[in-house]
Parts: C-alpha cells; structure tokens; sequence
C-alpha cells in the first residue's frame, strides 16, 4: 500500500539525512585510518621503567604489559577478554598483563554500541549479506561514533570494539619490539620465536620485552599482521578471569570500598513520590543528632529529583539522623503517576494505533491489511510487561573531592566521560579539571550508564570544604528512584493462508522512548529538542529473523513521565518475549511442532536454523520426559548474538519450577570460553528472576517495591542446571552480555503451556500462573 | 568497647559509636575494613554475612551491643596463615565470582555451612545458602562449596595417622 510504503522511505530517508548530517560533520575531519586508532604513547602520563608504544600498550621494566582499560567490569568479564585479546597477539601470559584505566581519549570511546542504535532489519544486516545501505550507514556511524570518542560500557559491545583496535595495537607494539631484536642481533624477524614474552634466536640469543622497549618507542613497526586463527594460544581456549583472588578475600574496591583520609559520608533522602521535591525542610533536629554535620539540599541533578543530603561520620549515622528530619514534600506538578493507569493508557494507545494504522512503522514488507484481510485463519493477542527495576547488588555511590579547583571523583560507572562531564557541570570547571577513577561496580546492568550519583556526590563534595564525601543510596532509595524498565504493551496480529501457510504478522505496539531520556541526563549535549525514533524500544520486535511475507511492525513511542532507561537487554527484554511466545501461540495454531515451525520460517536463516537445532538436539526436544514436566523453547537475536533456549519446568505448590536451561548460542569468535559460559547463566538467572516475580509497582506516586522482600530474586535454591553450547564461527566477535537474557522468558511461558494449557500473555508469569489455575 | 574480630582485638572508640549501631557499619565505616558488604540493611540478602562465633550472621542488623564476648570473623579473616581457605580456593577454581559484591557474604555462609556439616547435600547447600546474587554466580557457588568439601575431607584422611 503506498501509505506505507511512503512511511517506510521517511524512515530510511530520515535516517540517511541523519547520515549525512554526520557526513557533513566529517567534512575536513580526516578519515583516520584503523593505525591512528592505537593513539600515540602520549596518552599515557610517563612512569619511570615504563615505555609506552602507543595509547593501548605500555611495556614495563620487567617485560610485562600494561594494557589502557577503558572499560568497566562489572561482572560481564570485560577486563579478562580484553586482556586476552592484547596477551595473544603479544604472545604473553596472561598473568604478565596488567590493567590501568585509560583516560578520555577518543580512541577509548565505544563505536559498535552506536551502531546498535540503526534501525535496521536483520534482512538488511545479516552477516555476508549486508545491503549497501546498512554498510554506508555503518561505517558512517562508527566514523562518527570515533570522532565523539564516547566511552561506553553497554549495548554488549566491549569485546566487538576492542576486537580490531587492541588485536591491532598489541600487534603493532610486538612488530615493534621484534624489529629491535632482529637490529640488535642483525637476525632476521621470521627467525626470531617469542613464548611468554621472551625472545629468542635459536641461535642462542634471548631477551624479553621489557630490554626491547626502549628502542621499539622510537622505531616504526613495519609489516604488522594480525594472528592467523590456528595459531591462538588463548583466544577461543580455558583461562582463568583475571579478577577472582581479589574479589574473594575482600580486597576488590567497588565504589562504596573507597576509603580516603578525611573521608565523610552522606545518605540521600529523595522525594518519597516520583517527580516530587522538598518543599519546606527542618533540619535542626537531625542537625543535632550524634555524628551529623550538614544538610545539603540537592536540585534536580543528572536525572534525579530534587533531594536532601545529610553529611556525617558514617553512612549508619546519616541514616538515623534522617529519620530526624522533618519535610514537606511537593507533589510533581504533573500529577502522581499510577502504573496500573500508565498501562492501561499504553494498551489504549496499541489499540488505537492497529485501529487507525497509527506508529512509526520500524519494518514493513508487502501488504499486511491485505494479507490479514485474505488470511484464511487469523491469530490475535495482547502482550504485556512491567516497569523493571535493576537492583545491582551495590547500590548507588560515588565518592567525590572538590578542591583547588580540581575534582576528583571515584564511581562504579558504566561511562567515564559522561561522569567527568557531569562532575564538570555541577562543580562548574572544565572536564580537563576533572579525574574520574573507576572502580568495580557490583553489577551495573545498564543502571550505571546514569550520572545521576555521580552529579549528585560532587554537589554534597562543593559544601565539605575539600574533605572527600562519599555519597551512598540506601537500599530503599535505590529501588524507589531506578531509571526502569519500561512497561509495555503489544498487540499482535497474524494469518494463514489457506494451504496453513504464516503469511502476515501485524505488531502494534505502545512503550516510553527511552534513550531520548538517557540523552537528556546523562549526554545532554547531544540530546535534541524532539525525539527521534527510538529503536530500542522496538528491537527484537520489528526485526524478527522468520521469513513472513507481509509485516507491518509499528510502534507507538509515548512519555508517561516514569524516569525509564537501560535494563539488561533493554527492549529486547519484553520484546523477545512477545515475539517468541506470540510465535509459539502461531505454532500452536497451525498444529505444528514449535521447533518445526520455526525451522520452517528459517530456512532463508542458516546461522539461527543451526542455533535453534543445536539448542533443541542437546535438550533432547521431541524425547518424553517425566510426567509433570514440560518444555519449551525460543530463539533471539540481540546485540548480533543468536541465542535458543530450551527450558525444562514443572509446577510445584502452584509455582513454576524450572529444573534445566539448555543454551546454545551463535556470538562469532568466542574470546573467552567460561566467560560465555558465565554470562549465559548470569543472563539466566537474571532473566528468570524478571520472567517469574520481577514488577515494579507505582501508586500514588510512589513505588511499592522498596527492598528485597518486596521484589523478589531467585535464589540459589530455585536455580535450574544451565547448560551453554556455542555453534562454532568465523564471525568476528558479538555481544554476550544480554543475548542469554531475552528468549528465557518466552521458553518459560511457552513451557508452562504445554503443561498447563494456559497462555500466559503477561509478565511477571509466577503470580499469573497461580492466578489462572485458581 | 572491645571486640574480637579475625582472632584480634580490636578497640573501637564509644565516642564514634553507638551500641545500636550495627557490626556492619563499624566494621565498614569506623574499622575500614570494607571486605563486608551493604547490600539491603534488612537481613535479606546476605551481603553482609560474618561469622559470630562460628555462626552465620547478617551483620547489618546486629548492634554492637550484642557482640560483647563474642569472636567476629569476617571475609579479611577467612584464610588464614597457611593462605587461601579451601572454599576461596574453590571459588577460583570454578571462577565463581562476576561482579563479586555478593561473594564475601556468600563465603562466609558457606564457610558456616562446612564447619556445621562436612558433607552437605545439594539439599544442605539450598537451605544454608540463602544470599542473593543478582549476577547468577549460584550454579558455581554449588560446585565450589562441594569441591571444598571433597578437599577438607581429603585433608581430614591425609591428617590421620
């Protein structure tokens, strides 16, 4: 229909125009090429015995390497894949590469996370198949990603990133090093062998790294080429994460372990109601409890509310003398929210929008009203999930100093430089004035891309006249002011031929935009004063890999007002599990098997028919189980990673019990093998706790769920047997980080059909569950 | 007031104090000893688990008023001189931690669990281990606490005569 085909151009047009607004930026830029993304040795500030090759590589005295992280561990394994990365190119133990942040350099930003954010159709970005457009598109926005030099860790992009530039940087820094020796001994290089950082000539001649790096600062590299494949020693093989010893005597520092001389601590005190604000406070009795000095009140920063800061000897101490303090709080002038009405208005809005072809269409093909109109039987139903919070096990927290013009800020952060921007807001110097140290986080899952603790402990740090604070959430304050998981609502729609053939898929579907938010708080300068189209929200929705002939994929992007943001997988969270249960639903009413009616769907797919195969051959899909036990399964795509699930369950006093998860998975070169194996039953856990108990709550303003008890996780208890298998591939690396997260709850809820016969259509699945079987 | 903690004593000054206040926050915020996490302030998510005299306790919500007497061991002190406690060893061995802000409590549990049971059951291992890690170490947390068990028995056969 050619209104549709007009709004699927305005998106590729708009998105080009998007395109070549960046181009025009890059006008005079000059194209780099991939060498200068090593940065040169002045990145690094000089320590004595250390020679830097160039901004990634640093070799020390004794032969080991120093490695720029610039990214944030925070469970995810980042530091040890990256370190692998630079250890075999450089043909070093692991052990010999040691970690140091990077700093804000653009080489250290993230590029593939942006090109996350292109709303492009797998058809369009299949690996070996791109378009042309998908191409320009990408290689515009890793230019301009590059140029912005934003460093993220997020969208499960680390090891994507760092695949080429670290391989690259270690690679150039050992051609380096190797031309030195082959000088000094007047050997040829082919002839020279390396093993554990030693150099040797068989001849008799050997040193290592650390007597070479002098002289290899001030020589070229030569001919660098990377590693062939076969000969990895490391990369795709066992090795131990390089973060344990310290993380299991207590020596590891997360945010709240910094400890500095002087050190005072605050607790925040938010408005009980979203959006509120203190209107009148009274602080002299808290003033006048034991250990208490200052109460700070604290505007709107980085996204949070307006607040008050107590300043004392210890978190316990500002804690107690809060319950001191007397205020008034404002309601939002908006109103209060209630999430119960948010949803229903979100419902409302997927309705009218299937009723009036409303949405911004994220994908259409051929001529769905047609097709479902022609349709011999036709499939509808209404999906629903929860507000979500991410309730890292640390709660919020930075650390900040302001003095002599100078801040220092120490913050479990996903984003650095965002961080140094918005310390550099507040405490109103240049971002050149401010140091951000990372430490480890205790779990980020998108929560800690946010600024908001970092503006709000650089606030508190103006008034404490130099003294280090160190500003911590409660465990209440942290889920009571989350940025969430936004809520929503798709409507599906299919039909059948009639030869039984899926032929048309129809989604409206209703959510906040959520990374125009993320903009406004966290990287304002770039937030513009209209929402552009927001893909994440969408994705894993309008991007299915099955072959359907006629789609129309729309979205309806609405503002409740509940401060949303990045979740773990983020729209791929909800979306995948109403795809993949609506997709089981299909499968149902063309009586065939699911795993046959995928495959069906895929043969155009070799990459997911091969995942989902493997998925469903080691759970033993088709063999009888035990009575009361059932399975089900789903496939995903998210952050260029092919995921398939089989999950095993059954009920147990009304409550699902899940015994086993068979994960097989697709994410390219796989650096780190237990790393995998480990997000995966991270990503397992997570989701699980999300798909069985995980709701947010918002009445009269404010959110029910204050603590543990009221949001409950899985415990060691309820954890079924995870089992991971990766198809082997050629692919440069994907993200693993999320992937595992999505297609868990659709095989769940598609489980508990087969057992119970009741389709459960809304998130969390534990309490609907016992609702429908009375 | 004085306390035991990792079998020395240790003086904490009644002017910074408070006996409500709780071990966690002293040992954290007066002793700098940051190894014990906050995680919930409620008891329930085991962040904050220490040992008092050999039990397992959620120290943010015991007040230094009750720990007169009592020897504190906490994760700083779960090894000894010999190194590594069997379950530390363990938990590197089967790569348990991720993020890591959960393991000191859950350590120290488990440490709690093999003192009181040599040989726990999966059944045991359920029941004792009740802390929360939003990172999905539990699968790891099974096989490591075993793995300690199989060694500490092994230890146990070596020692007799």
């Amino acid at each position: 229909m050619p209104a549709r085909g007009a709004r699927a151009m305005r998106r590729r047009s708009l998105l080009l125009s998007g395109a070549a607004v960046g181009g025009a930026l890059l006008v005079g830029w000059s194209v780099l090429p991939p060498r200068s993304r090593l940065g040169s040795a002045a990145l690094w500030s000089p320590e004595p015995g250390e020679v830097a090759l160039n901004g990634w590589i640093k070799i020390a005295a004794d032969g080991a390497v120093v490695l720029a992280m610039n990214r944030s561990e925070m469970g995810q394994g980042v530091h040890t894949a990256l370190a692998m990365l630079v250890a075999e190119e450089l043909d070093l133990p692991l052990a010999r590469v040691r970690l140091q942040q990077a700093g804000h350099d653009a080489i250290f930003g993230s590029a593939e996370s942006f090109v996350g954010f292109l709303p492009f159709h797998g058809d369009d970005r299949e690996p070996g198949q791109e378009t042309l457009t998908f191409r320009g598109a990408r290689w515009m926005t890793l230019k301009f990603a590059r140029e912005l030099g934003i460093n993220v860790t997020g969208g499960s992009a680390s090891v994507a990133d760092a695949w080429e530039p670290l391989r690259l940087a270690a690679a150039t820094a050992r051609a380096r090093l190797l031309g030195v020796a082959s000088l000094r001994w007047k050997l040829p290089v082919a002839e020279l062998d390396v093993r554990d950082g030693v150099v040797s000539h068989a001849s008799g001649p050997r040193t290592h790294y650390g007597e070479l790096a002098e002289q290899a600062a001030l020589s070229p590299p030569g001919d660098v080429t990377l590693k062939e494949r076969a000969a990895y020693r490391l990369i795709g093989r066992p090795a131990q994460r390089i973060d344990l010893a310290e993380k299991c005597d207590g020596r590891a520092v997360f945010g709240l372990d910094v400890r500095l001389p002087g050190l005072v601590y605050a607790s925040v005190l938010h408005a009980p109601m979203l959006g509120g604000s203190p209107a009148t406070v009274d602080s002299d009795a808290a003033l006048r409890q034991p250990g208490i000095e200052r109460v700070v009140r604290l505007p709107p920063l980085g996204g949070a509310g307006a607040a008050i800061a107590l300043v004392g000897r210890t978190t316990w101490h500002t804690r107690e003398a809060a319950r001191a303090l007397q205020v008034q709080w404002r309601e939002p002038p908006a109103g209060l929210l209630d999430s119960k009405r948010i949803e229903a208005a979100l419902e409302a809005a997927a309705r009218e929008a299937a009723a009036k072809e409303r949405g911004f269409a994220f994908h259409s093909s051929g001529d769905s009203q047609a097709a479902l109109a022609a349709a011999s039987k036709r499939v509808e139903a209404l999906y629903r999930a929860p507000y979500l919070a991410h309730a890292t096990m640390e709660p919020m927290n930075c650390t900040a100093r302001v003095a002599g013009g100078r801040v220092e800020v120490w913050a479990p952060t996903q984003v650095p430089g965002l961080a140094r921007d918005a310390a550099a807001r507040v405490a109103g110097v240049a971002p050149g004035a401010v140091t951000v140290h990372v430490t480890y986080l205790g779990g980020g899952f998108g929560r800690r891309l946010e600024v908001d603790f970092v503006a709000q402990a650089v606030r508190v740090a103006l008034e404490t006249a130099g003294r280090p604070v160190q500003l911590a959430w409660s465990r209440e304050e942290d889920f009571t002011h989350d940025f969430y998981r936004p809520a929503g609502v798709a409507l599906l729609r299919a039909g059948f031929d009639a030869d039984g053939r899926l032929t048309v898929l129809e989604a409206h579907s209703a959510a906040d935009a959520l990374e125009p938010r993320w903009m406004e708080r966290a990287l304002p300068s770039l937030s513009g004063p209209v929402d552009a189209p927001d893909k994440t929200t969408v994705e894993g929705l309008y991007d299915l890999p099955y072959a359907i002939a006629h789609q129309r994929i729309a979205h309806v992007a609405t503002r409740s007002g509940v401060p949303v943001g990045n979740w773990r997988s983020v729209g791929h969270s909800h979306n995948a599990f109403f795809a993949e249960s609506f997709v089981d639903e299909l499968a149902h009413a063309a009586g065939a098997d699911p795993l046959r009616f995928r495959l069906g769907l895929l043969q155009h797919r070799p990459r997911h028919a091969a995942v989902l195969t493997l998925a469903a051959q080691k759970a033993g899909w088709g063999r009888p189980l035990r009575p009361g036990r059932a399975r089900g399964l789903a496939l995903h795509e998210s952050f260029g990673t092919i995921v398939a699930q089989v999950v095993e369950l059954s009920i147990a006093d009304r409550q699902p019990r899940v015994h086993r998860v068979v994960c097989a998975l697709d994410c390219g070169v796989v650096v780190h093998p237990q790393g995998v194996a480990q997000q995966v039953e991270s990503s397992v856990v997570f989701g699980l706790s999300a798909a069985l108990y995980g709701r947010i709550d918002i009445e009269g303003g404010v959110v029910r769920q204050q603590n543990f008890p009221d949001y409950p996780l899985l415990t060691l208890a309820q954890t079924p047997v995870i089992e991971t298998h990766t198809v082997p591939s050629a692919l440069p690396p994907s993200g693993m980080g999320e992937p595992a997260l999505p297609p868990l709850a659709p095989a769940v809820a598609n489980a508990l059909f087969t057992l119970t016969g009741h389709r459960l259509r809304e998130l969390p699945l534990a309490p609907l569950l016992a609702s429908v079987r009375g | 007031m004085k306390l035991t903690i990792n079998d020395r004593s240790v003086s904490v000054d009644d002017e910074l104090t408070d006996p409500r206040m709780p071990l966690l926050w002293v040992l954290r915020d007066v002793l700098q000893m940051t190894g014990t996490k906050y995680g919930c302030g409620v008891a329930a998510c085991g962040a904050c688990t220490v040992l008092v005299d050999g039990a397992p306790v959620r120290s943010c919500v015991l007040p230094l008023s009750a720990l007169q007497g009592k020897a504190v061991r906490t994760i700083e002190g779960l090894g000894g001189a010999a190194g590594p406690h069997p379950l530390q060893r363990a938990w590197v061995e089967h790569q348990v931690p991720q993020c890591g802000y959960c393991q000191s409590g859950m350590l120290m549990a488990a440490a709690a669990l093999l003192e009181a049971n040599r040989e726990p059951s999966d059944a045991d291992i359920d029941a004792a281990i009740t802390n929360l890690c939003r990172c999905g170490s539990y699968p790891r947390v099974r096989s490591a606490i075993k793995a300690a068990a199989r060694e500490l028995a092994q230890r146990r056969r070596g020692a007799r005569p």
